[in-house]
């Protein structure tokens, strides 16, 4: 699993390739703690290239989404694959996480 | 083999006949040497959460549940409880309404699983029920495996509720469509989720059709408001698999038996080589 991470007009762009799930979670919750420490407040996490997500990479989305909103932050999540997304949305994720189809729509949003 | 630090759950939702996917992903894991170490089912799920916890071959799960569950346990009307609604105070409407008669469904129950009890399982079993007069859920562990089958599957409308001991139960997805939290509870740090969202009606053209529209909608609704509570509420891990059907598959779609289980199977290869490295790792 790779995190790369670049930034589009004031938004950061947190690009996932692999999988989210007991293995990988603590890369990716230390991954964003850092990111949080260096004062970046509106992520996109681009699901593009995420082939699997299990509870474990829902809990580290979730908590990485609640300490930016207490810091005044936002995660939004963007280009989900068919499987992630119907996890997503079964597990209620997208009822309280802005999520949208494309990169670009997601972009779109933090400029609105 | 089973790291023998982390205990493995199976966890079959309610599903009816799509609950057959589990027998899919129980191929998949014999043939991977993986020991489920607890069951936990609901509803239909029940049905095969028993039958392996049972230890009973894969080919065995596959005649024995076929020949349970079939149409032949809803063909008669329960004539009764249908007068019931028409003449509640004469005959007298009670909690145990159900249009169907469930002798055949009870016939069919008694011929698979006899005289069984939870103390003959191989690994412990858990069959979620839900209780009718205040709605809380009822985890069965022990007794007559007959009794708990024919608690659980007690679809609403369908068949009467069911009595064990003081407790008159009916199904348990009303409650708990898809039961991780008794896998939590009981231990399991690795827990497979095999859940079945309810399909919808292309049209609504009857009362029963409405009816079981409405159900849909709530189940399902429940199942994923559970569902995401129990992810975030577990320390480890879930790996939910939700087989993709290209077509409905219905309550009583029995000839799709084999399909079912074919895409159960292909959804527990997917997740077959985490699971194994998940098993690997130390506890």
């Amino acid at each position: 699993m790779e995190l790369i991470s670049g930034q589009s007009n004031g938004v950061l762009v947190v690009t996932i390739q692999g999988s989210v799930d007991a293995l990988t979670a603590g890369q990716v919750q230390g991954y964003f703690d850092d990111l949080l420490e260096k004062g970046e407040r509106q992520i996109i996490l681009d699901l593009s290239q995420v082939d699997f997500m299990s509870s474990a990479g829902l809990r580290v989305i979730m908590t990485v989404s609640k300490n930016l909103r207490q810091d005044g932050g936002e995660l939004r999540l963007a280009a989900a694959q068919p499987p992630v997304e119907k996890m997503l949305k079964i597990s209620g994720f997208t009822t309280i996480l802005k999520s949208f189809a494309s990169l670009d729509a997601a972009l779109g949003s933090f400029q609105g | 083999m089973t790291h023998p630090k982390k205990k493995l759950a199976l966890v079959i939702g309610s599903g009816a006949v799509k609950c057959a996917a589990a027998l899919g992903l129980w191929q998949v894991l014999n043939r991977a040497g993986i020991e489920i170490d607890l069951y936990v089912g609901c509803s239909g799920g029940s049905l095969y959460a028993a039958v392996m916890a049972l230890g009973l071959s894969a080919e065995e799960c596959i005649e024995k549940t076929k020949s349970l569950w079939n149409r032949s346990v809803t063909k008669r009307r329960n004539w009764r409880s249908l007068l019931q609604t028409i003449l509640p105070g004469v005959l007298g409407f009670d909690e145990f309404f159900g249009m169907v008669d469930d002798r055949p469904l009870l016939r069919n129950l008694e011929k698979a699983f006899g005289e069984r009890t939870f103390s003959e399982t191989r690994r412990p079993l858990h069959v979620v029920a839900t209780n009718l007069l205040d709605g809380e859920q009822v985890v069965i562990s022990d007794g007559r495996l007959v009794d708990a089958l024919r608690a659980s599957i007690s679809i609403p409308y369908i068949w009467p509720a069911w009595r064990i001991g003081d407790q008159t139960l009916v199904d348990g997805s009303l409650v708990n469509p898809l039961p991780i939290d008794v896998a939590i509870l009981e231990g399991a740090e690795i827990i497979l989720a095999m859940g079945f969202e309810s399909p919808y009606p292309h049209r609504i053209k009857s009362i029963s059709r409405y009816a079981f529209h409405i159900n849909s909608m709530m189940t399902n609704n429940l199942l994923r408001a559970n569902f995401a509570f129990h992810n975030l509420a577990h320390h480890a891990e879930i790996l939910t698999l939700l087989p993709e059907f290209d077509k409905p598959v219905r309550l009583f779609d029995t000839d799709e038996f084999s399909y079912v289980i074919d895409k159960g199977a292909k959804a527990a290869e997917e997740q077959l080589p985490y699971l194994e490295r998940l098993l690997e790792t130390a506890g």
